[in-house]
């Protein structure tokens, strides 16, 4: 008899899971408003501009409750987005760093988005979107995501250092010239450099992106839409050339996980960073900052980076949900929310001319260059959505500006790696 | 234990024809009771383990309706993989330094801190306070002291003349410092088992030698260390099998880098399967790093029957 009450505990025990699991589909299935979960990223003024933004959305309507669950870094959120398809547990929309877009799209993964857009009656207008913006939310001819945080690379200076240097109050216009301002920005006293005129980003999220923005500017790509990677031809060799120059022979310029952080400590007079940095730049800095293009050299163009938003469930009515909550955050009321406080750039021609930000770029036109940068961009190279992709020109990056790899050699394995990448993983 | 093990046998003998219902409920308890955790461990350990071994054959990025079956190419691919041994070389670094140096440290702490001393119980709190700070705190607190500039660490090496490394960013430099953390971190652990195996060690043994006119010395290295031989095994094991795993203050500090010179095996299973979409490389990682932990485990059982005294 004892027997059997330890089977019926057992048989409890088993049911458990069983039981809570049926009482949250039957939660799921209760009419009334529709739950969807979104996964957002990003820290600090961009982080907190989200989850205001999804309680407007709350608030202006009754038929959807979306609840924001912050997931850590791009990379962090894209690692457990990979574990929730691996357990079959997806959130609802998720704010996707843009050159995933393709990579999760690919397999399926994202819900495209062209029948909402046809059937939209509330007068909902895919054109308004700033071209360069959409364009890498498609994959294969069918859009996948609507611009919301973008942002291109741009170059931060130390306005002080510039004066104290002699420097004129801009950022320098080509390469050569950034090679030059860093050299008269670069101090040395006892034999010890105390301060640099630049450094450059070894970090994952970042490192490819600045590399890119050099490739760009010396007109050339580091990969064509067809997957053929360029990183051997000239543009790309001068480019890396210069920067590990800067690094060994000028020695006045150094690679780094945290470049920020050195700048706002003083010892670096120029970083990059993203259109976003601006909000976080501007208010920690206890010098003056401006901000200007990245370099240009033969040309001035720059990839386009920050974030998408997708959509992820696999249920129609949750998907129309997504839907309504995806088109109100990258609306123009909620892009002049977005823009003044966290730097990004208006993702529309309606949100440029909303009376907000109108009136925060005429308050702060250091800052415009925010806008006037979206007419140079052009979307990321396509090497960037394999899997790998990233890290490995992060890994080309690291090589030329700590292991003094010479160019042309690291240049060669980066595109041999890429390519095996490729045949390997996405063909 | 001799005489209760021959009653034990011969129950045994006597029920091999007929359980007694006494029997079969004792049974039915030892199911009852062990089942929970058989589940627990079969759901969380046994199954992973199993599923690493099928997935290691595959080509696979965890988003893909469909897996590839590539045989055994995943671990072909190691062979040739440079950073593969070179983090497999980082962590058996950590490992050696981490057994050595820090055990030896908490055993020299403890016998310190074993004699009565005025604040005693402040200087054993003080040093086993990092076992219980969370190793994200850590290493984040020990990026700032290693930092070339501003951090602590540089104030005390310019003192005594020598001009700070920049530690994180040096490829000499970076694996020995996530080793100075990894025994800062790990020391107090090992200093309170050390105290705890100490106050073992019957007091008589030394008041006999001291009669014998032994030197303190000699007390320590013929009393004191073979007699805490079992806990420096137990240590040793722990100590290995845990810088095996070292992960966190690798993914904070360095992220494995510059150019990998602190990558460990863990990270880069991680890398693998989460940042680079490449489950089933990783999985392969995985199972290696199994055989090796089981590999070293059992031999230092083997060993350890030369030079652990219990």
């Amino acid at each position: 008899m004892k027997a059997m009450r330890y089977l019926l505990l057992i048989a409890l025990i088993l049911a458990l899971p069983v039981g809570l699991w049926a009482a949250g589909s039957r939660e799921a299935q209760a009419s009334g408003p529709v739950k969807i979960v979104y996964w957002r990223s990003l820290t600090g003024v961009a982080g907190e501009a989200q989850d205001e933004l999804v309680k407007r959305f709350n608030a202006s309507q009754d038929r959807v409750i979306v609840e924001a669950q912050f997931q850590g870094a791009y990379a962090e959120l894209n690692q457990k987005l990979l574990a929730g398809l691996a357990a079959g547990a997806v959130p609802d929309v998720v704010l996707l760093d843009s050159p995933f877009v393709a990579l999760f799209a690919k397999d399926g993964v994202l819900a495209p988005l062209d029948a909402f857009v046809r059937s939209d009656r509330s007068g909902f207008k895919l054109a308004d979107f700033i071209p360069g913006l959409l364009q890498d939310g498609y994959h294969e001819n069918k859009l996948y995501a609507l611009p919301f945080m973008r942002s291109t690379p741009l170059l931060y200076y130390n306005r002080e250092m510039f004066r104290e240097a002699g420097l004129p109050d801009r950022a320098p216009r080509t390469w050569d010239e950034f090679r030059d301002f860093s050299r008269r920005l670069t101090v040395v006293s006892g034999g010890e450099t105390t301060r640099f005129g630049a450094a450059f980003t070894t970090s994952t999220t970042t490192a490819h992106w600045y590399f890119q923005a050099a490739v760009y500017a010396y007109g050339g790509l580091v990969s064509d839409e067809k997957f053929n990677v360029k990183l051997t031809e000239a543009p790309a060799l001068a480019a890396a050339t210069l920067w590990q120059d800067m690094v060994f022979k000028d020695k006045t310029a150094f690679g780094s996980l945290d470049p920020h952080t050195e700048f706002l400590n003083r010892r670096v007079g120029m970083v990059f960073g993203s259109t976003g940095s601006m909000g976080n730049l501007f208010s920690r800095a206890t010098f003056p900052v401006a901000a200007g293009f990245m370099p240009g050299q033969v040309k001035n163009l720059v990839p386009v980076g920050g974030a998408v938003l997708a959509v992820t469930s696999t249920d129609k009515n949750r998907q129309a949900a997504a839907w309504e909550f995806i088109k109100y955050m990258t609306n123009a009321d909620s892009q002049a929310y977005l823009v003044p406080r966290t730097g990004y750039m208006p993702n529309s021609q309606s949100s440029i001319n909303h009376p907000e930000v109108v009136a925060y770029f005429s308050q702060y036109p250091e800052r415009k260059v925010a806008i006037d940068q979206l007419v140079h961009t052009r979307p990321q190279a396509s090497v960037i959505s394999l899997g790998k992709g990233t890290e490995l020109l992060r890994q080309l990056v690291e090589k030329l500006l700590v292991g003094n790899v010479a160019p042309a050699r690291a240049l060669a394995e980066a595109k041999a790696d890429l390519e095996k990448e490729y045949n390997e993983t996405y063909k | 234990m001799a005489k209760r093990a021959q009653l034990v046998h011969g129950s045994a003998d006597k029920t091999r024809k007929r359980l007694s219902s006494r029997e079969k409920r004792d049974a039915a308890a030892f199911i009852g009771f062990t089942f929970p955790n058989f589940l627990l461990l079969g759901v969380f350990v046994f199954w992973p383990i199993i599923y690493s071994l099928y997935l290691s054959f595959f080509r696979w990025n965890m988003i893909a309706p469909r897996k590839t079956f590539i045989g055994l190419a995943n671990y072909r691919t190691m062979i040739g993989d440079a950073v593969f041994w070179q983090s497999m070389r980082n962590t058996l670094v950590l490992a050696a330094a981490v057994v050595v140096v820090k055990i030896g440290i908490a055993l020299f702490l403890a016998t310190l801190l074993n004699r009565k001393m005025r604040m005693r119980g402040a200087y054993r709190a003080i040093i086993f306070s990092p076992t219980f700070t969370t190793s994200v705190a850590i290493a984040m607190v020990w990026g700032w002291i290693f930092d070339p500039n501003f951090g602590l660490l540089r104030v005390f090496i310019n003192a005594v003349g020598l001009r700070s490394p920049n530690w994180l960013g040096d490829v000499q430099w970076a694996l020995p410092a996530i080793i100075i953390v990894v025994i800062w971190s790990g020391v107090g652990y090992d200093m309170v088992i050390f105290l705890a195996g100490l106050t073992n060690i019957s007091q008589e043994y030394y008041d006999a030698a001291q009669v014998d006119g032994a030197t303190p010395w000699q007390c320590f290295w013929r009393i004191t260390v073979p007699l805490l031989s079992p806990t420096t095994f137990f240590l040793t094991i722990v100590s290995v099998i845990g810088a095996l795993k070292a992960f966190d203050i690798v993914a904070i500090m360095t992220e494995g880098g510059p150019l990998n010179s602190t990558n460990v095996i863990v990270y880069y299973i991680y890398q693998n399967a989460f940042q680079w979409f490449k489950t089933g490389y990783a999985s392969a990682l995985a199972v290696v790093l199994f055989a090796i932990i089981m590999i070293i485990t059992l031999a230092q059982t083997r060993l350890s029957k030369r030079w652990v005294h219990y």
